[in-house]
């Protein structure tokens, strides 16, 4: 059994690593690696179309991975089913804590659309009317966050309306050094007259859109001009460090470990009024997802 | 069902990846390989002693090599169009 239980847990992790790497891909061939769009609660499938819980709350509160990553990137070491969203649902009372798990390969903005559908589909069907709902992301998820808000809002959807809170966790809003990287390697490669060196250029460019997307933190669909942060919303931002020192040159080459502190704020980014800034220093990008310094900190936002 | 959940649906996804892995790996590797071997080619092209010879020692290597990655290249096909086959039968199968 355990056994059983460990090899689908690996099935899984392969299927997000692949989905990261080539998910829109393996989308486009029908491949059974590709991540269907799913939400969960208590470890379980959510089922949008009819949602049976033994407690719905009034408050939802989504959590939203990033790239090549599971649900299970939530939970607290050794604390299977422990998160910040059932720490917030303890805290706020009334509350249904929910993980979302996608193929984190296909361009940002379908995933967006896709989470907009999702949401205003679970809202009109959720068994107690929803009064609030708190979107938290993790690296591409934060980016996730934007594009669905910004689809929402375009196609008027009642969710947005509603009391609505988005926290981005280290994500890159401004892009994420490691994919601007790979991008200008694979450019500079593609032009050298060597083809054992092209073919390195080419194999790098074999990334899917979705990590492409990140080199730029393009979160909305090609041609669509900029659009701020959603006003209807309140928006937050938690950023991490790696090393302890804020200045350290550690902290300003590589930040969180692939997101500098400036691109987690969308320091580029115009017009982006924000509820709240907090930086982590010490905590890099994937301990981000569950920190007890962070979960600190969305309490005293969000409670 | 699909995902990760549905074995053979999953399998026939990892047979699908890895054949098209190996079907582009192995033309991209000979591409490599065969630029490479060329870098050293040059060289020997430029010595009137060793031109001739070398000319002869590209020709064979470059034969052999091209055979030897589209043979695997081919087999990679070959497990993907199986893999990609399968799939649809296991999608069209009627549900007992």
């Amino acid at each position: 059994m355990v056994l059983a239980l460990s090899a689908g847990k690996i099935q899984q992790h392969i299927s997000a690593i692949a989905s990261g790497f080539l998910g829109d891909w393996l989308e486009n061939r029908g491949n059974g690696l590709a991540v269907p769009m799913t939400l969960f609660v208590d470890g379980k499938r959510l089922d949008v179309r009819n949602p049976k819980l033994d407690a719905p709350g009034g408050t939802l509160c989504v959590s939203i991975h990033g790239l090549m990553e599971l649900e299970s990137v939530w939970d607290f070491p050794g604390q299977a089913g422990e998160h910040y969203g059932t720490r917030l649902a303890g805290a706020l009372g009334d509350t249904t804590a929910l993980k979302l798990r996608f193929n984190s390969g296909r361009p940002i903005y379908r995933n967006g659309q896709d989470l907009a559908s999702l949401l205003e589909q679970l809202v009109a069907r959720w068994p107690v009317p929803v009064e609030r709902i708190i979107l938290l992301g993790h690296s591409m998820g934060g980016l996730m966050i934007r594009s669905a808000c910004h689809f929402g809002s375009v196609q008027a959807h009642s969710w947005v309306s509603k009391q609505l809170e988005c926290v981005y966790i280290g994500s890159p809003h401004d892009g994420s050094w490691l994919a601007i990287g790979a991008h200008k390697v694979a450019e500079t490669l593609n032009k050298v007259p060597r083809d054992y060196l092209k073919v390195v250029g080419e194999v790098i460019d074999l990334r899917s859109e979705g990590i492409q997307n990140l080199s730029r933190g393009d979160v909305f669909e090609p041609g669509t001009v900029e659009q701020p942060l959603i006003p209807e919303a309140r928006h937050y931002v938690i950023s991490g460090l790696l090393a302890k020192t804020e200045n350290h040159r550690v902290n300003v080459m590589f930040g969180d470990a692939l997101v500098h502190e400036s691109s987690a704020r969308g320091a580029r980014r115009e017009g982006w009024e924000l509820s709240g800034i907090a930086n982590f220093p010490g905590v890099d990008h994937i301990r981000l997802a569950h920190h007890p310094m962070v979960c600190g900190q969305l309490q005293e936002w969000l409670v | 069902m699909k995902g990760p959940d549905n074995h053979m649906h999953w399998w026939l996804g990892v047979a699908d990846l890895l054949g098209h892995g190996l079907q582009h790996g192995a033309v991209k590797l000979k591409r490599v390989h065969l630029s490479i071997a060329d870098e050293s080619f040059r060289v020997l092209e430029t010595i009137p002693v060793t031109r001739s010879g070398s000319r002869l020692v590209r020709a064979c290597h470059h034969s052999v090599s091209h055979v030897s990655y589209t043979s695997v290249s081919l087999a990679g096909r070959a497990v993907a169009d199986l893999a990609g086959s399968l799939r649809s039968r296991v999608a069209t199968a009627p549900v007992n």
